[in-house]
């Protein structure tokens, strides 16, 4: 009897610890999945919305996103130089700032880069929200930067062809080159009075993002290698901008538990009074 | 508490099976948290019936419990009582806490990756004759305009595929196109990303709408060329 005892002991604690191994695999796989959102952390005494080497920025949790050479519809091209972007955003309750990294061995005018969001509730195809056969897609907001320029231009797409410039210019952007990469801020109130055109950003919420990018090189014939929809490219993530702290949901648990509690000695009685 | 004891090892069991093993099983997935809860809860309800079938057992199975609740006579139990009394509103406040906190989560995507085709591309058959220069020429098409994404071994890794999610289809996965028919295939080439029903999230897809730029014939050759590069069947029927 104190074999079988010992023996199922052990079976028993062999179960446990397989259990807790794939309860912490299991965690460990959710968290791999994870860096799917650029989140836009709380800041307060002010945004650094001209300074792309700011101090502040390394308190933004920085979001890594893979690029790739544009192929869905022509022009195409074929390989791209910039392989990632890396992508932190911070913002004060009445403006975000996002801050756009990535490498680019050369310095050039024509280098550029764009965000693209959903505008509305309707998906947009990421190519430009160009139309869908079988669903109806929306908008999209696109902050187009160039550095021979160094701001942002705020432009509205829905199809291919259809881009165009906003007559409402609501975004700010500014460029700085060093160290074979560049950090570009893009920044904008967080609503605008043009919900059709532009992206409206509700702390809390998920938001459709996207990015392109242009190496403005040229090739031995002075051509631009990377030029219109022959960019590096992002499929659709997400963005959030983080909402104020909310402590109801501990007010919400404190009265289920207090409620629960009632509920046992109401029963508790009426079983004692029932014998 | 025999009639106390079984239910609970059979919930506990039941648990084990539906967490532990029942997402190993070949052809099987993790379940949904919901799921899981929704089977114990059928489970319970179908304790309470089977133990509550007669006065006998109704007793046997209530009996217990209405005593430990009470605290009527269970002596060394007595501790364990008052943990329980103690532990069940604490629960239910995690509970609460858990599904009213905002989750840091962005929302879950479900798409389906073969959502059924339009009437009209169903059992259509490749009107190409299946020659080796037919199958050569579609390897050629593919190469030119598939494999950056698609991949040279037509396994969806080519040198245009690390930045689109999802991915683009690994042909050599059994299962792709080894389990659809040929004119599934035409369909997708064909429509592209854009022509996918609103369950396969047409707003993600790269895929190229084709008709804008190759004829049929050119499609169904290359559909040729997919099957022999990939070393795999059409799906049909017979």
């Amino acid at each position: 009897m104190k074999r079988v005892n010992h023996v199922m002991k052990r079976v028993l604690r062999g179960a446990v610890v397989a259990i807790a191994a794939m309860t912490i695999a299991e965690a460990s796989l959710s968290f791999a999945q994870e860096s799917v959102a650029v989140k836009a952390t709380i800041v307060t005494g002010g945004l650094p919305v001209d300074d792309p080497n700011a101090a502040i920025w390394s308190s933004a949790m920085p979001a890594t996103f893979p690029m790739s050479p544009q192929v869905h519809w022509p022009n195409r091209i074929q390989e791209v130089t910039v392989q990632d972007v890396s992508v932190r955003a911070l913002h004060d309750g009445n403006q975000v700032a996002f801050l756009l990294e990535y490498k680019d061995p050369s310095e050039d005018l024509d280098d550029a880069a764009a965000f693209e969001f959903m505008v509305g509730d309707k998906k947009a195809h990421f190519a430009h929200g160009q139309p869908m056969l079988q669903v109806e897609g929306g908008p999209v907001n696109i902050w187009f930067w160039k550095h021979k320029d160094d701001k942002a231009v705020d432009m509205t797409a829905k199809g291919f062809g259809t881009l165009k410039p906003q007559t409402h210019q609501d975004v700010k952007a500014k460029g700085a080159y060093a160290n074979g990469g560049w950090k570009i801020v893009f920044s904008r109130t967080l609503s605008t009075d043009h919900p059709e055109e532009d992206v409206q950003i509700i702390p809390g919420e998920f938001i459709s993002i996207a990015f392109a990018v242009w190496d403005g090189r040229k090739d031995a014939v002075g051509e631009l290698v990377e030029k219109g929809s022959q960019k590096a490219v992002s499929s659709w993530w997400y963005f959030r901008a983080d909402a104020p702290p909310d402590y109801s949901s501990y007010m919400y648990a404190a009265i289920a538990a207090v409620v629960a509690l009632g509920f046992q000695f109401v029963l508790i009685r009426k079983l004692k009074k029932g014998q | 508490m025999g009639a106390l004891g079984k239910p609970i090892i059979l919930m506990i069991a039941m648990y084990l099976f539906l967490k532990f093993v029942l997402p190993y099983i070949p052809g099987s997935a993790p379940l949904p948290s919901s799921l899981i809860f929704l089977y114990l809860l059928l489970t319970a309800a179908g304790i309470v019936i089977f133990e509550t079938l007669s006065g006998e057992s109704k007793e046997a199975f209530w009996g217990p419990m209405q005593r430990f609740l009470t605290g009527e006579n269970i002596g060394g139990l007595q501790a364990l009582r008052y943990g329980i009394l103690v532990l069940f509103p604490l629960l239910i406040g995690w509970q609460t806490y858990g599904s009213t906190a905002s989750s840091d989560a962005p929302p879950a995507e479900s798409r389906t990756i073969h959502p059924a085709p339009p009437g009209e591309y169903t059992g259509l058959s490749n009107p190409v004759p299946k020659t080796p220069e037919n199958i050569m020429q579609g390897k050629g098409f593919y190469a030119a305009f598939c494999s950056p994404c698609h991949g040279g071994n037509f396994d969806g890794k080519g040198p245009a595929a690390r930045g689109y999610n999802p991915p683009p289809a690994n042909f050599a996965d059994p299962t792709t196109i080894a389990m659809l028919q040929e004119s599934y295939l035409f369909w997708r080439i064909k429509k592209g990303g854009v022509g996918l029903p609103i369950e396969g999230a047409p707003w993600k897809s790269a895929m190229p709408r084709w008709e804008l730029e190759l004829p049929d014939e050119w499609i169904w050759k290359i559909i040729m060329g997919e099957y022999d590069g990939a070393h795999q069947s059409p799906r049909t029927w017979e």
